[in-house]
């Protein structure tokens, strides 16, 4: 039991990073419809972020988070601002924004390719390395800091959305792009603002999961997906979707390994095999939208 | 007038200098996943020659490498050795993906152009393919089973636990060290997988303990990956030996993964002690201002064998350097103390199959040989 336990709180803080992916997926593809799977290389720019400001130059933590954090705001509106909107602009169908996102996912991997050697990159625990214990429940400190973390933004998120006057606009868009535009709402700023927050979460995402699995270049890809199946099982109609997704689908992945019986190798199959699932039986996910 | 002359004099100078060059062609990969392991082996291989052309060059002719980016692809690696061969490359060092490698092959022997990996460790490149104007200096696959088995034997291990990756080559090591386990009577109690792009391997070190191992083996070759494996085993408290495979010999786990290395035993080719070792460390570092490694070691290696090779010809005759090469005997800077390549009746595995050593992470450096040889 003591193993569950372990495993529990190990497997609930990357099912908040999955979370954390998948709601960067959310806030871009409500209001604008397309799908960025450039979200896991945004991921990827925070963790070299995280190694720069944290491991390189040794800046306190947060400050070297606010840092990765607004710089990666500035990345978000700036991908909009220089390659998405003029394709919206144009009248461009949705699959040539989503083509070119899948463009700028090179451009984002090659150009840290070349600026940092190909090794992984480390950067530090947010509290160091240690574990806390409550009663049967253990993890590290980046476990339960990750947790934290995430569960703070999907709360600010949720809040974001249900009580403030520019979240009812985001869902207003996200409702119906051409009646919100009509309504006086300027469907460009939200636009913007979508793509750069959805920056912030992906790397929030990446600069928590960074001191796990280290920075590196090729580290994106594999987040993408496993955010964009947590975005599937929870569903894109509810903000709590990607985090209920995440959490299962780490659950899935982490309990398969420890408990089933299956030959080694064999449980990565699991999160395909759920995926698979999902678009088949529940294509709209766990979560309904509102009415 | 006299300035067009001029002109055409240092034209005809600048041409006579590129003709007068001995030209080696160099595949490496500077994109794709071979990456960490091409690029070092590549600056060690141009300071070597660098080094050789300082001291007038080989038959009194400067080296000239023309280098070549194969991404690991062996489609375009094949192409590239071809497109060195017109340019005039007498030689081609390969220190790209052993598949890539195995591609050039069927240039070089069509070509019949001498081709040399220093580094590449598969078994099959010298098996699969009759081609003589092939060698491979980098140790194979088997001898660093071999050794770390040899090391870990002595340690009276009966029950023990085996983890690897996902990907092709650290399925492929997975499998050997699996054999190579088995037929030292050990018995492996639990076997795991960490797929890339895992966030956590606690689960499977949670089964490994479990099993109760007298020791772990790590065949993983992918540092992220073996990264969290080490941070899961540390993270829980575990205190079985780690024997690692050749993968932890590169440098970057001092840095990558500062805290979780102490004590793990891995397999190299590199022994710091070595005379020839120290010298090559500190002409570098003086050179370069650069910390060099065992990668640096390969490249540097492979670049002087060939200029022996040469040497030995007399010639850049293609043919003549063959023969030479097969003839070769040369200590370098890898492999134990003492340790030369050769190639003996007509074998092109050039690395002592007792020239590997099993050393120790002392705090986070890769410290002393504990262990030399298999035996």
């Amino acid at each position: 039991m003591q193993d569950f336990f372990e495993l529990a709180v190990g497997a609930a803080a990357s099912g908040c990073v999955y979370g954390l992916i998948g709601l960067a997926y959310l806030l871009i593809i409500r209001p604008t419809g397309i799908i960025n799977f450039a979200v896991g290389e945004w991921a990827m720019l925070a963790a070299f972020g995280g190694y720069v400001t944290l491991t390189k130059y040794e800046w306190p933590y947060p400050v070297g988070m606010a840092v990765v954090l607004g710089l990666m705001f500035v990345v978000g509106w700036a991908t909009e601002r220089v390659v998405v909107r003029r394709l919206v602009e144009g009248g461009a169908p949705l699959l040539a924004p989503i083509l070119a996102l899948l463009g700028m996912l090179v451009v984002f991997r090659e150009s840290i390719s070349v600026t940092f050697p190909p090794d992984p990159h480390p950067v530090p625990d947010a509290f160091g390395i240690g574990r806390l214990e409550l009663g049967p429940i253990g993890g590290t400190y980046q476990s339960f800091f990750t947790i934290v973390t995430a569960l703070g933004v999907f709360i600010g998120a949720w809040l974001f959305f249900e009580r403030t006057v520019a979240g009812k606009a985001f869902e207003a868009v996200a409702l119906n792009r051409r009646a919100a535009a009509l309504m006086g709402i300027d469907l460009t700023r939200v636009t913007a603002l979508s793509f750069g927050a959805g920056a912030v979460v992906a790397g929030l995402g990446g600069l928590l999961v960074a001191p796990n699995i280290s920075a590196h270049y090729l580290m994106g890809v594999p987040l993408a997906i496993q955010g964009f199946t947590a975005l599937v099982i929870g569903g894109v109609g509810r903000v709590a979707g990607p985090l209920l997704g995440g959490l299962l689908l780490a659950l899935a992945e982490q309990l398969t390994v420890r408990y089933a019986p299956v030959p080694a190798g064999y449980a990565q199959g699991v999160p395909l095999v759920l995926l698979m699932v999902f678009l088949l039986l529940r294509p709209t996910g766990l979560l309904k939208a509102k009415v | 007038m006299k300035l067009v002359a001029m002109l055409a004099a240092a034209l005809i100078a600048v041409a006579a200098q590129a003709q007068d060059t001995i030209k080696i062609g160099v595949i490496t990969d500077r994109v794709g996943v071979s990456k960490p392991y091409s690029e070092p082996a590549t600056e060690g291989m141009v300071f070597g020659a660098n080094e050789i052309n300082k001291k007038g060059g080989v038959l009194g002719r400067r080296l000239e490498l023309l280098v070549e980016d194969d991404q690991s692809k062996p489609d375009v690696s094949a192409a590239l050795a071809r497109k060195l061969i017109d340019q005039g490359a007498v030689f081609i060092l390969s220190v790209s993906l052993s598949p890539a490698t195995q591609q050039q092959q069927t240039v070089t022997m069509e070509a019949k152009t001498p081709q040399m990996t220093p580094m590449n460790s598969a078994d099959y490149l010298t098996t699969q393919l009759d081609n003589p104007y092939f060698w491979q200096t980098g140790p194979l696959g088997s001898v660093q089973i071999a050794t770390l088995l040899a090391h870990a034997k002595k340690q009276n291990l009966k029950r023990v636990a085996l983890i690897t990756d996902n990907s092709d080559l650290g399925q492929a090591i997975g499998k050997a060290f699996r054999g190579g386990l088995e037929k030292a009577a050990m018995q492996v109690v639990d076997e795991e997988v960490v797929p890339l792009g895992a966030t956590s391997a606690t689960p499977q070190m949670q089964k490994i303990r479990a099993a109760n191992p007298d020791a772990m083996f790590v065949a993983g070759v992918v540092t992220a990956t073996n990264v969290l494996i080490f941070k899961a085993y540390r993270e829980l408290g575990l205190k079985f030996p780690i024997h690692a495979s050749y993968n932890l010999s590169v440098p970057i786990y001092m840095t990558a993964a500062k805290g979780l290395v102490n004590g793990i035993t891995f397999v190299d080719a590199y022994d710091p002690d070595k005379p020839e070792v120290k010298a090559f460390e500190a002409t570098y570092r003086k050179e370069t201002g650069k910390e060099p490694a065992n990668l640096h070691g390969y490249g540097y290696d492979g670049i002087m064998l060939v200029a022996e090779a040469i040497k030995k010809a007399g010639s850049t005759d293609k043919e003549k350097i063959r023969a030479a090469m097969q003839s070769l005997t040369y200590g370098g800077v890898m492999g134990a103390k003492g340790m030369k390549y050769h190639f003996p009746e007509g074998k092109r595995t050039g690395f002592d199959p007792n020239g590997m050593v099993v050393r120790v992470y002392e705090g986070d450096r890769q410290g002393r040989v504990v262990h030399v040889g298999q035996q």
